[in-house]
Parts: structure tokens; C-alpha cells; sequence
């Protein structure tokens, strides 16, 4: 099968022959990639159609013009997620409902209840562990306005408001979140750990 | 705001920016900073890379298998045009390849034969040196087998892209088949090209610049060695092949400049 042949290229790689025109190489950076692109966007959107939509757009954006991923900038995992969060929430500030009903499980998702997770699924496992273990230390005020912002797609003053605190102290919240998370990934080590299809 | 932001508010505003979830206002003026500070520019890609690793926080959703069937579906019409086979670097097997003829060679089937040969054993050699190596190495020889079989279609010619002086140490060979109308361009050390360029290879019947259909549009390799393309293109007796290069991505209709490269093929 041809897909095998992509498999031990590196992403940087397989976006330099996307931008070539290659769609195999497309497809084995969807099936790095497209599954967590896919989960981000359901999370922010809910709905099923619209989270295709949006990571079709990725990814066709990525056929499209391949040459925009600097990866002086980044890897291709944080290129395509922070392309698939940007769009989700331009989505979800046009579907006010979606919004709405968002916010009334802000949150769950990060309850410090490891166990019932555990068995999910196994090749990510270690990656999401870190990602929750950093935003768990966080103090809540601080992991709220993170999450209201990346999930809800919420701005800062939409932020103060949910949270009824002044602008001021949300970017201050936000800056010191995302300090806190910068340093518990690096401490975590940087490593991708991509998901595949199976 | 009355009084001009200190850098430590600036710092502050990175967080927002990067989650999308600064004001208006508050981003505009961050982007202004952002494009005259090294420092909050550094800050905001560490960030970046944060943003990105949040998303690993979602419990893993399966996406429908229509979702990839969809972006196949939007990418076929391109992809059928430009698949990309990637060459060795080390350029044994291109070199081999683009040197199997002569400018302008008819191949007959004894001498394609013999080329194939040729290729075939340099095919080997080379999978010996590279019996350890990863799938990277066996998709090229893959490639080059394919320009092996169409070395082997008796109809096919093999133009070599020198009538004019190209850019230094550039090379093109085409091997093209007049019955299936489709071909393989095996091409070497073009230059780099500026942001939003391309170059675009094209069938001019009888060298009639205004009939020159598309062929292909490709970026060059940014390391040094072989690249071999497959196009499609209708080819008759006395098409010839030209490289020129475009406006990005998509290349032009007709060509815009003269060609850095160009082959006629060998007269009946």
C-alpha cells in the first residue's frame, strides 16, 4: 500500500511534498493528525457536521498552501491544531447557541478523575496525562479562564463577565496560566506523540 | 488607553493573543508591538506550542470515515495532475535515469529495453546500499520504476530540456508517452524559487507557444537532488516541453515567461 511509504517520513517532510502536491503525503499527515484535530474541533463545536467542516478546511488549507507552515514557527502538530482551534472558534462565535449550551459543561472535562478515563485508548495516554497534569496544577481561577477562552471561544471581556471579575484580572489570569503551562509541558519534555488512526 | 503600555502589559497580552481571545482593540495594538519585538515574538511561538498542546487534553473523538473521503474527494483533480514521487538525494538513480537518452532520442524497444536494464541495475545496487533503510528510499525506487515502465512503452520519446542555456547545473528530461498521453518530467538542481512562484511545465504542440498546455506545476526540492513528476498532458508528434516559471500556487493558463528550460522532440 502506498500510505506505508509515508510512514517514516518526518512531518516536516510530508508537508514539503504536500506543498508538492502529494496526496499521500496529505493523508499520512490526516492520519497523524486528523483524529486530534478532529476531537479538538468536536469539543469546541459539538455538533458532528460542523467539526468536519472546520478540519476539512485544515487540512484542505494545508493542500492549498502548503508553503505558509514556517517550521521556524513550530511543529506541523501545532500548525494544524492551532489552525483547527482558530477556526472552530470562529465558528462557534457565529453559532451563538452552540456557545451557550457550551458553557454549561465548561469544565467537566478537566476534573481531577484520572480513573475514569483510564482505558480509553492507549496511544495517547501519556500526552493527554501531561496536558491534564499541568492544567490540574493550575489554580482554578486560572484554568477557568484558560479553558472559557480555548474551548468556548470566549474573549477576555466575555471571560470577566462569565466569571464576574474586571478585564484586568482575566489577562492576568490568562498570562499566568499559560506561564504555568509553558513551563509543566517543557518540564514534561516537548516530544510529539501524534494520533494515529488504528 | 491614555498612557502609551509598558512591556510587562504587552507580555500580558501574549496570552490572549495566542488563544484568539484578545479585544479588538487590545489585539491590534499587540500585533503593532509584536512586529518590532523579538521578545514577544519568541514568546508568542513558545505560546503557540502551548495552544497547540491543549488540544491533546480532548478525550480522542474517531473522526467519520466520510471526513477523509471528503477531502480526497476536494484534492483528486490536483492530485491526479502533480503526484509527487521524490528522488534519491543522492542523485545515482536520477542521474541514470535522466541520462538513459540523448536530446531528441526516439527510444526503440531494443534500446529501452537496454536502458531499463540499466536502471534496473542501478535500481539494485542502489536497494543493496539501502536494504536498512526506511520506506522514504523504497517510495522513490518505486517512482523510478514507473519511469522505468514508461522507458518501456515503445512509444515513448525521451527529450532532453537543453535547447536553450538554463540556469546553472539545472537539468530536465522528459520521457513522454505519445499513447497515454502522460509522462515523467526527472528534473535536477533548478533554483530556488521566490515566495508565491512556481514552475510549470508545459506541452507546446509544434512549439506553438499560444497552444502550450499545462502540464505540471511543481516547487523545486529545497535540498539538492532528483525530483521525478509525473504529468499528464496530450502529446503528439512534434510536442515540445518547456519550463517556465509562474505566479503561485497554481501556476498560469498560459505561460507568462520564457521558458528556463526547453526540449523538442526528435523529428520524424
Amino acid at each position: 500500500m502506498r500510505g506505508k511509504a509515508y510512514r517514516g517520513l518526518r512531518d516536516g517532510q510530508l508537508v514539503e511534498l504536500v506543498a508538492q502536491k502529494d496526496a499521500g503525503a496529505l493523508e499520512a499527515l490526516y492520519d497523524r493528525y486528523g483524529r486530534a484535530s478532529y476531537s479538538l474541533a468536536r469539543r469546541i463545536l459539538t455538533e458532528e457536521t460542523l467539526a468536519q467542516d472546520v478540519v476539512q478546511e485544515v487540512f484542505l488549507s494545508l493542500w492549498r498552501d502548503a508553503r505558509r507552515f514556517d517550521a521556524g514557527r513550530g511543529t506541523v502538530a501545532t500548525y494544524l491544531l492551532s489552525m483547527t482551534h482558530h477556526r472552530a472558534v470562529d465558528v462557534v462565535r457565529r453559532e451563538e447557541n452552540l456557545r451557550r449550551w457550551r458553557t454549561s459543561d465548561e469544565g467537566l472535562e478537566f476534573e481531577p478523575d484520572p480513573k475514569a478515563r483510564v482505558e480509553e485508548e492507549v496511544v495517547t495516554t501519556e500526552r493527554r496525562a501531561e496536558v491534564r497534569a499541568a492544567l490540574s496544577v493550575l489554580p482554578p481561577a486560572q484554568r477557568e479562564a484558560l479553558l472559557l477562552a480555548y474551548f468556548g471561544g470566549y474573549t477576555q471581556r466575555e471571560v470577566a463577565a462569565l466569571m464576574g471579575v474586571p478585564l484586568g484580572t482575566v489577562k492576568t489570569r490568562m498570562a499566568a496560566g499559560m506561564r504555568k503551562m509553558k513551563v509543566a509541558l517543557q518540564d514534561a519534555g516537548t516530544e510529539e506523540h501524534p494520533w494515529t488512526r488504528q | 488607553m491614555d498612557t502609551p503600555m509598558s512591556h510587562s502589559e504587552y507580555e500580558e497580552l501574549a496570552a490572549g493573543y495566542v488563544l484568539g481571545a484578545l479585544e479588538p482593540d487590545d489585539e491590534h495594538l499587540f500585533q503593532q508591538h509584536l512586529d518590532g519585538c523579538s521578545v514577544c515574538e519568541a514568546n508568542v511561538r513558545e505560546l503557540e506550542a502551548v495552544v497547540g498542546e491543549l488540544a491533546y487534553a480532548v478525550p480522542p473523538v474517531e473522526p467519520p470515515d466520510t471526513l477523509w473521503a471528503g477531502i480526497r474527494r476536494e484534492i483528486r483533480p490536483e492530485a491526479a495532475r502533480r503526484t509527487v514521487l521524490p528522488a534519491p538525494e543522492d542523485g545515482a538513480e536520477g542521474r541514470a535515469g535522466a541520462g538513459v537518452g540523448g536530446r531528441g532520442l526516439r527510444l526503440l524497444p531494443g534500446l529501452a529495453a537496454a536502458a531499463a536494464i540499466v536502471v534496473v541495475v542501478v535500481l539494485s545496487l542502489w536497494n543493496l546500499n539501502l536494504r536498512d533503510e526506511n520506506a522514504v528510499y523504497r517510495d522513490r525506487v518505486a517512482a523510478l520504476e514507473r519511469a522505468t515502465a514508461l522507458a518501456n512503452d515503445p512509444n515513448a520519446s525521451l527529450v532532453s530540456l537543453d535547447d536553450t542555456p538554463g540556469p546553472e547545473g539545472a537539468q530536465a528530461t522528459v520521457i513522454a508517452s505519445s499513447r497515454e498521453d502522460r509522462g515523467v518530467l526527472i528534473v535536477e538542481d533548478l533554483p530556488p524559487l521566490q515566495r508565491n512562484r512556481v514552475y510549470e511545465l508545459w506541452g507546446v504542440p509544434q512549439g506553438v507557444i499560444a497552444n502550450a498546455e499545462k502540464a505540471l506545476v511543481f516547487q523545486p526540492l529545497r535540498r539538492q537532488g532528483v525530483q521525478t513528476l509525473e504529468f499528464e498532458v496530450p502529446i503528439q508528434p512534434g510536442t515540445v516541453f518547456a519550463i517556465t516559471e509562474e505566479p503561485g500556487p497554481d501556476g498560469s493558463e498560459k505561460p507568462t515567461s520564457q521558458p528556463i528550460l526547453r526540449g523538442a522532440p526528435p523529428t520524424a
